[in-house]
């Protein structure tokens, strides 16, 4: 998004994995359906009814292409956060006594935690692991703690602040061999890096609309049906969506989260490509801006459109303060407005000091090279500036 | 003959005659047991999904794809459900066990 020639304009948004807007394409096939196809997809019994049905049938077929799934396995929901509540809480709750402990990493989104942690005031064992220093599992730990008594092990696919890409496969066989359920929350990694169920041998896969280009408000579970996974629902209603999901279905955000997918799947490859260029000229760029950067997460297995970045003796609100024609965030979205030092950065071992002085930023599809280019020097300058003002700064936030 | 036994809500047990052959639903209502069958076991509902005894639940044929998706209806599931038109009574099923759940839901009166 340029104005001229080497001039952005701004402010630049740089925080793609806190949300997306939605690509035009998936707004021109959304429109129709807020207007003159307004039916209930639900209506069955008339024509109005039927052919938001049948675009709300193809949209369910384009979300599980995107990974490996068949259509009849993909359950629409609010967004990520009510999906990976219904997996969580909706698998342990059906298996009840059964095998009643749920497994999942230090790092995980919010919505996660809080999904076991209230199962764990309900009753099931909870076990929380930490990560590597670049944020990755240790499939060692994981397989020790998954015995015969765990119902579920819910990992994320690609980490919201850090990016950091979790060996899925890996997991996946380690479940499987062990009568595990395995739940991953891939919002930040549908669309972006390639994810098949059956060759990752995942159960639960949690969607989320406006992480990749679709609007807010939708989501997706995917749901396995062989061997058939069960889940006790959240709402009490009319059965929609296999009596996972009551509630009438957002016909609209449906179709566009099925467009998205289908974008997704067809372009994933060469936009991966196109940002990890981009976020190589930022890295390199940051790096002769700010020689003792440093880059918090595996920097390999990782979404190509992020990076998180430690400025030492610098606060990264300070920093962000400093620069308010870029978009960027702390952590995530949902924590960035809390003085606290990101929980993500803490579990690899970071120093306070290096945590508080870290920043997220996210690339995605409408990024430009003129954008990064002005971006890295705005951050330099904005680094050289914060250390020149306070020479003996140790990062500590003032009081 | 061989024998089975459905436990009704309140607890009680009914034992009944199983003839080889016949579906659990079937049996159901030849003995006046309170299971509905509204599609009358053509697998387009579940209303007459039993819970059925775990000590029994393996010795079944394992469900097909079309009774599992019924089964995703059905109310107050467990991990021991099935339908009652799909359990074809066998000589090894002699003595089987099966409850009745709470309750059913009927799409077609909903």
């Amino acid at each position: 998004m340029t104005t001229g020639r080497n001039q952005p304009r701004l402010p630049i948004y740089l925080d793609y994995q806190s949300t997306t807007p939605v690509d035009p394409r998936v707004m021109a096939v959304m429109l129709p359906y807020f207007t003159e196809k307004f039916g209930n997809p639900h209506s069955t019994s008339h024509a109005h009814g039927r052919e938001v049905a049948e675009a709300v049938e193809r949209a369910r077929a384009q979300v599980a292409r995107l990974i490996g799934a068949d259509e009849r396995e993909i359950v629409f929901t609010s967004g990520a956060t009510e999906s990976n509540n219904l997996a969580i809480k909706g698998a342990m709750r059906f298996a009840g006594q059964r095998r009643k402990r749920v497994v999942t990493l230090v790092t995980e989104h919010k919505c996660v935690l809080e999904s076991v942690k209230r199962l764990g005031e309900e009753g099931f064992e909870t076990e929380l692991l930490p990560v590597t220093p670049s944020g990755l599992v240790d499939l060692d730990r994981l397989a020790a703690a998954l015995t015969e008594e765990t119902g579920l092990l819910s990992v994320m696919a690609a980490n919201n602040e850090i990016g950091v890409v979790q060996p899925l496969a890996e997991i996946g066989a380690l479940c499987r061999a062990r009568g595990v359920l395995f739940h991953t929350d891939a919002a930040q990694a549908a669309g972006k890096v390639p994810i098949d169920v059956e060759a990752m041998q995942i159960d639960l896969l949690s969607i989320s609309g406006h992480k990749l280009y679709g609007p807010k408000g939708i989501g997706a579970l995917y749901v396995r049906r062989r061997p058939r996974v069960r889940l006790d629902p959240l709402f009490d209603g009319g059965a929609q969506e296999r009596g996972i999901r009551s509630g009438t279905l957002p016909a609209p955000l449906c179709i566009g989260l099925g467009e998205a997918c289908a974008i997704a799947a067809a372009e994933m490859a060469d936009e991966a490509k196109r940002l990890r260029v981009m976020r190589d000229r930022l890295l390199k760029g940051l790096m002769a801006e700010v020689p003792d950067v440093v880059v918090n997460g595996d920097l390999e297995q990782r979404l190509p459109g992020n990076i998180n970045v430690g400025f030492p003796h610098v606060s990264g609100q300070a920093l962000l303060a400093e620069v308010p024609e870029l978009s960027l965030s702390l952590g995530s979205a949902c924590t960035s407005a809390a003085i606290e030092p990101s929980y993500v950065l803490r579990a690899l071992g970071l120093p306070d000091e290096l945590a508080n002085g870290s920043i997220r930023i996210g690339l995605g599809r409408f990024t430009s090279v003129t954008e990064i280019d002005f971006a890295v020097d705005r951050l330099g300058a904005a680094v050289r500036r914060l250390r020149a003002a306070a020479p003996q700064r140790t990062g500590a936030p003032a009081a | 003959m061989p024998k089975m036994t459905f436990i009704k809500t309140d607890g009680t047990r009914v034992d009944v005659d199983a003839p080889i052959g016949l579906s659990v639903l079937e049996i159901a209502h030849r003995n006046n047991i309170d299971l509905e069958g509204a599609c009358e076991g053509s697998l387009a509902c579940s209303t007459c999904h039993v819970i059925v005894d775990p000590e029994w639940y393996e010795t079944l044929p394992t469900a097909k794809e079309d009774e599992e998706d019924m089964l995703d209806l059905a109310f107050g599931l467990t991990h021991t459900s099935r339908l009652g038109c799909q359990i074809i009574i066998t000589e090894e099923l002699d003595g089987l066990t099966v409850s009745l759940p709470a309750g059913t839901r009927n799409m077609m009166a909903d």
